[in-house]
C-alpha cells in the first residue's frame, strides 16, 4: 500500500474531485499545539506517493478542501483562524492566493459546495461557520449560536443552501443559507461531536462521531432517536465519513489510532472492516469520489496512507 | 504560549475517557457543557458550591403581604426551606451568616438565632449578622464560602434579611461636626437618591432612558412571572396580615412577589415627579422598591455535597468588594465586577447572566454601559425596580434569582455574576459558575444495550 511520511502531524487528508490519482494532505507541527504547517500535494503514481507541491504556513494546518469548480484550487484552514487559498497552476510566488482572516479562533474545518461551485464554508473554536464565496474578499454570512468551538462542517450534497456543523457544545446544527438560525439542532450526542457527514444517496440522513467512542446515524426528519449506533472504538471518533458509492457505507477514524469501515444498515453496529496502520491518532479520512473502494487516511503518526478497502493497508 | 496551553486543553477534553455507558450521565469534568470557550478552572473536591437558594417573596414595604411579619418568621421560613429542600440534617451546619442592614444590630441578631431554633436547628450551631449595607447578603455568602475554604467548617448557611415595614431607613442622633472637614464623609451623609443624581447628572444618563429601564425591569418580572420562573426559587410564607382599620388578624400564606406593575412602559413612569432634586431625573418609578424579605443559600465542599450526592446548583468562584467615592455610590459594580471577574480568571465576555442590584436605573445603567455588558445579559427576569430590594436579603435573593436562571439555562450559561452597589461608597460582586445540576442531559437509550437496567440485572 502507498504510504507518504509528512514531517508534521497529518490532520486532513482529501482527494481530488477532478483528478483521480491526486490527494491534499494538510499536516500541522508538534500535533498542531504550536509551531507552523504544510500542505502537500501528493500523486499517486506505481511507484508509490510522489510530492507534487507543498506550501508553508506560519501556524498549524487543521483541514484542507478541493474547488470543486477549478481542478487546481485548494483552501486550507489554518490555526491562526485564517483560510488560505492555494493555486496549483499558479507560479510559487503566487500563492496563497488569498488569506481569509475573520475568524478569532483556530479555523477546524472547511468544506466546499458541490451545487454553488463559488462557496464554501469553515468552522471555527470561535463557535462560529462562516460562509465565503470565491467572488468576495470578505465572508458572506457568519452563524452563530454553537456554545463552544465548532469542530467540522460539511455541505449537504444534495441542497446548494444546506450545510451542517459538528461542535463541541455536544450538537449538530443544519444550517440553510437563507436562515440566520439552524433549521434543526440535534443534541446529538451527551460528549463533544467532533464530526458528521451527509448520505450522499439519501438528503435526510447523516452520521455523527462522538468523543463517546460512538458513531450514531439519524434521519433528520425524525431527530428524536438515532437510526443506529455504532459501537467499536476505543476513542473518540475524529472523522466519520459516507461512502460516495454505496448508500450504507461509512467510514470513521478515531483517536484509538484505527480506520473503520461500517454498514450503518447491517445491525448489530459492529465494524465491517478494519485497520491499524498508524501508531498515533487516525485524524485524516477520505474516500475517493472517482475511484470505488479507494480509501485515504493521515495520522498524528506523519503518515498519509491510501489502499483500496479490499486490500490491508 | 497561552495559544498553545488552549490548544492542549481543547485537546485533552477530545481525548478525555468517556466510559463505557454512561453517554447519558456527564461529569462536569468532562462534559462540553460550557459557554466559555475554553475550560479554564477543572474541578477540585474543595471547590465550595452551592446546593440550594431560596427566597421567601418580596412584597412592599407596608402594604405588602409580608408587612406584619417579622425578621425571625422570615429567617425561619426561608431556614427550615433549606433544611427540607437539601435533606441535610441541621446539626451539620457549622455557621449561619446572616446580612441585616437596617434592623437594630444587636436585636437582629438575636432575632436570627431565635429563628434557629423555630426553624429546628438545635442549639449547637452558632449564627451570627453583617452589614455590609445593600451587600450584606452577598457578604455573608462571601463569609461563608471564605469560612469554607478557611477549614472552619464545611457546610454552613449564608442567609439575609430585611424588615422595611418595620424599619425604615433612618439616621439617629446628631452629626460629627468634623464631617465638615471631609468631602468624602459628607458624601456618606447623603441620601440615596441624591447620589443617583449625582451619577446621571456625571455621566449623562438622562430620563427618558432611566424611565426606559425601568419599565423593562417590570416587563422582565412580569414576563418571569407569569413563566412562573420564580416557582423554583420562592418559598411560600405561612403569616398573618393585620387588617390596619380594625386591627383584625387574619392567616394568610405568601407566595408572590407583588411590586411588579407588567402594565408599566417608560411613558407612563414619565408622569412621575423627581423626587430628590428639581429637574433632576430620579424617581420612585425608577428606583428600587422598598421591600421585606428574606432569603438563604446553603454553601458547602464539593466533597460534601458528592457524598450528600446532592445536585451542585452552582460553584462560587470569587468575591470582591471595592470602594468609590460615596457621592457616586451607584458606580460601584463598575469597578467591582472587573475586579471579581478577573479574580476568578475570567473577563466580561465570558460571563453570561448578570445579576446587578438595580438601586436606580440611573446607577445600573451606567454600569451597564460602562462594562459594555450585552443588556440582554443583564437582570433577564428583572431587578430591584420591579421586584423590590431588601437590604440585607438583595445579595442571596439576586444569588438565588442568578443560579436558577442559569439552572434553567442550561449548557447554555456557564458563568453568572451578582453585583450591587453600595451605600457610602462601595461595590460588591461575586462569580458564580454553573454547577452539574444545570447540566442534566435526558438518557437516551441505545438500541441493542442494556444501559438502562441496573448492574445486578446485568450480571
Amino acid at each position: 500500500m502507498p504510504r507518504f511520511r509528512t514531517p508534521f502531524n497529518g490532520y486532513s487528508v482529501k482527494f481530488s474531485p477532478f483528478v483521480e490519482s491526486r490527494l491534499a494532505v494538510a499536516t500541522a507541527q508538534n500535533f498542531g499545539i504550536i509551531g507552523n504547517g504544510r500542505l502537500h500535494v501528493l500523486e499517486s503514481t506505481p511507484g508509490g506517493l510522489v510530492e507534487v507541491a507543498a506550501f508553508d504556513t506560519a501556524d498549524g494546518l487543521y483541514d484542507v478542501a478541493w474547488s470543486e469548480e477549478n481542478e487546481s484550487l485548494l483552501v486550507a484552514a489554518c490555526g491562526d483562524g485564517s483560510l488560505k487559498l492555494y493555486d496549483l497552476a499558479a507560479p510559487a510566488g503566487a500563492n496563497p492566493l488569498r488569506s481569509l482572516q475573520e475568524h478569532r479562533k483556530e479555523c477546524s474545518s472547511v468544506s466546499w459546495n458541490l451545487r454553488r461551485r463559488d462557496l464554501f464554508v469553515s468552522s471555527s473554536w470561535d463557535d462560529t461557520l462562516k460562509v465565503w464565496s470565491l467572488a468576495r474578499p470578505s465572508s458572506l454570512s457568519t452563524f452563530t449560536g454553537h456554545t463552544y468551538c465548532v469542530y467540522h462542517a460539511a455541505w449537504s450534497p444534495h441542497h446548494g443552501d444546506v450545510f451542517l456543523s459538528a461542535s463541541g457544545d455536544t450538537s449538530v446544527r443544519l444550517w440553510d443559507l437563507r436562515q440566520p438560525m439552524p433549521t434543526l439542532l440535534l443534541p446529538a450526542h451527551a460528549f463533544e461531536v467532533l464530526s458528521a457527514d451527509w448520505c450522499k444517496y439519501n438528503d435526510c440522513i447523516i452520521a455523527t462521531g462522538s468523543i463517546d467512542k460512538t458513531i450514531k446515524v439519524w434521519d433528520v426528519r425524525s431527530p428524536q432517536r438515532e437510526l443506529a449506533t455504532l459501537l467499536g472504538h476505543g476513542y473518540a471518533v475524529r472523522r466519520v465519513q459516507f461512502s460516495p458509492h454505496a448508500e450504507s457505507l461509512l467510514a470513521s477514524a478515531s483517536y484509538d489510532m484505527s480506520v473503520r469501515l461500517w454498514d450503518w444498515r447491517a445491525g448489530g453496529g459492529a465494524p465491517m472492516r478494519g485497520w491499524d496502520h498508524h501508531s498515533e491518532f487516525a485524524v485524516g479520512l477520505d474516500m475517493s469520489p472517482l475511484q470505488e473502494g479507494v480509501i485515504a487516511s493521515s495520522g498524528w503518526d506523519g503518515q498519509t496512507c491510501v489502499w483500496h478497502i479490499n486490500n490491508a493497508p | 504560549m497561552e495559544h498553545a496551553s488552549q490548544r492542549l486543553s481543547v485537546l485533552a477534553k477530545q481525548i478525555s475517557t468517556v466510559q463505557d455507558g454512561v453517554s447519558g450521565l456527564s461529569l462536569q469534568a468532562c462534559s462540553a457543557g460550557d459557554s466559555a470557550a475554553y475550560q479554564r478552572r477543572g474541578v477540585a473536591l474543595d471547590d465550595v458550591v452551592i446546593v440550594s437558594a431560596l427566597r421567601t417573596p418580596l412584597t412592599k414595604a407596608r402594604r405588602g403581604g409580608l408587612r406584619d411579619t417579622d425578621a425571625i418568621d422570615l429567617l425561619a421560613t426561608v431556614y427550615r426551606a433549606t433544611l427540607d429542600a437539601t435533606g441535610v440534617e441541621p446539626a451539620a451546619i457549622g455557621d449561619i451568616v446572616v446580612g441585616s442592614v437596617l434592623g437594630p444590630s444587636s436585636q437582629r441578631a438575636n432575632e436570627a438565632r431565635i429563628a434557629m431554633f423555630f426553624a429546628g436547628i438545635p442549639d449547637t450551631v452558632p449564627v451570627r449578622t453583617v452589614n455590609r449595607q445593600c451587600s450584606s447578603g452577598l457578604q455573608a455568602i462571601a463569609d461563608v464560602a471564605a469560612a469554607i475554604k478557611a477549614g472552619y467548617y464545611t457546610v454552613g448557611l449564608a442567609a439575609g434579611v430585611e424588615t422595611m415595614s418595620a424599619h425604615p431607613m433612618s439616621w439617629e442622633g446628631g452629626v460629627n461636626p468634623g464631617v465638615e472637614r471631609f468631602p468624602q464623609a459628607q458624601g456618606c451623609l447623603m441620601p440615596m437618591g441624591v447620589t443617583s443624581e449625582n451619577v446621571a447628572a456625571r455621566f449623562g444618563i438622562d430620563r427618558r432612558s432611566q424611565d426606559a429601564f425601568a419599565a423593562a425591569s417590570h416587563r422582565k418580572a412580569a414576563a418571569a412571572q407569569a413563566a412562573g420562573k420564580f416557582k423554583a426559587e420562592i418559598v411560600p410564607v405561612q403569616t398573618k396580615l393585620k387588617d390596619p382599620k380594625t386591627g383584625e388578624e387574619r392567616a394568610v400564606v405568601i407566595d408572590a412577589d407583588d411590586g411588579i406593575r407588567a402594565d408599566a412602559t417608560a411613558e407612563s413612569l414619565a408622569g412621575l415627579k423627581t423626587v430628590f432634586k428639581r429637574d433632576g431625573t430620579t424617581t420612585a418609578g425608577n428606583s428600587s422598591q422598598v421591600t421585606d424579605g428574606a432569603a438563604a443559600v446553603l454553601l458547602m465542599t464539593r466533597r460534601e455535597a458528592l457524598r450528600r450526592r446532592l445536585p451542585i446548583l452552582g460553584v462560587f468562584r470569587s468575591f470582591a468588594a471595592v470602594g468609590v467615592d460615596p457621592s457616586i455610590m451607584g458606580v460601584g459594580p463598575a469597578v467591582a465586577i472587573p475586579a471579581a471577574v478577573k479574580a476568578a480568571g475570567l473577563a466580561i465576555d465570558d460571563i453570561d447572566v448578570f445579576e446587578i442590584n438595580e438601586a436606580f436605573a440611573s446607577q445600573a445603567s451606567y454600569c451597564v454601559r460602562e462594562l459594555g455588558i450585552d443588556g440582554a445579559r443583564v437582570n433577564p427576569n428583572g431587578g430591584a425596580i420591579a421586584l423590590g430590594h431588601p437590604l440585607g436579603a438583595t445579595g442571596t435573593r439576586c444569588t438565588a434569582t442568578l443560579l436558577h436562571e442559569m439552572k434553567r439555562r442550561g449548557r447554555t450559561a456557564r458563568f453568572g455574576v451578582v453585583s450591587m452597589c453600595i451605600g457610602s461608597g462601595m461595590g460588591a460582586a461575586a462569580v458564580f459558575e454553573a454547577g452539574d445540576a444545570a447540566d442534566c442531559p435526558s438518557p437516551r437509550v441505545m438500541p441493542g444495550s442494556d444501559l438502562n437496567l441496573s448492574r445486578d440485572f446485568r450480571g
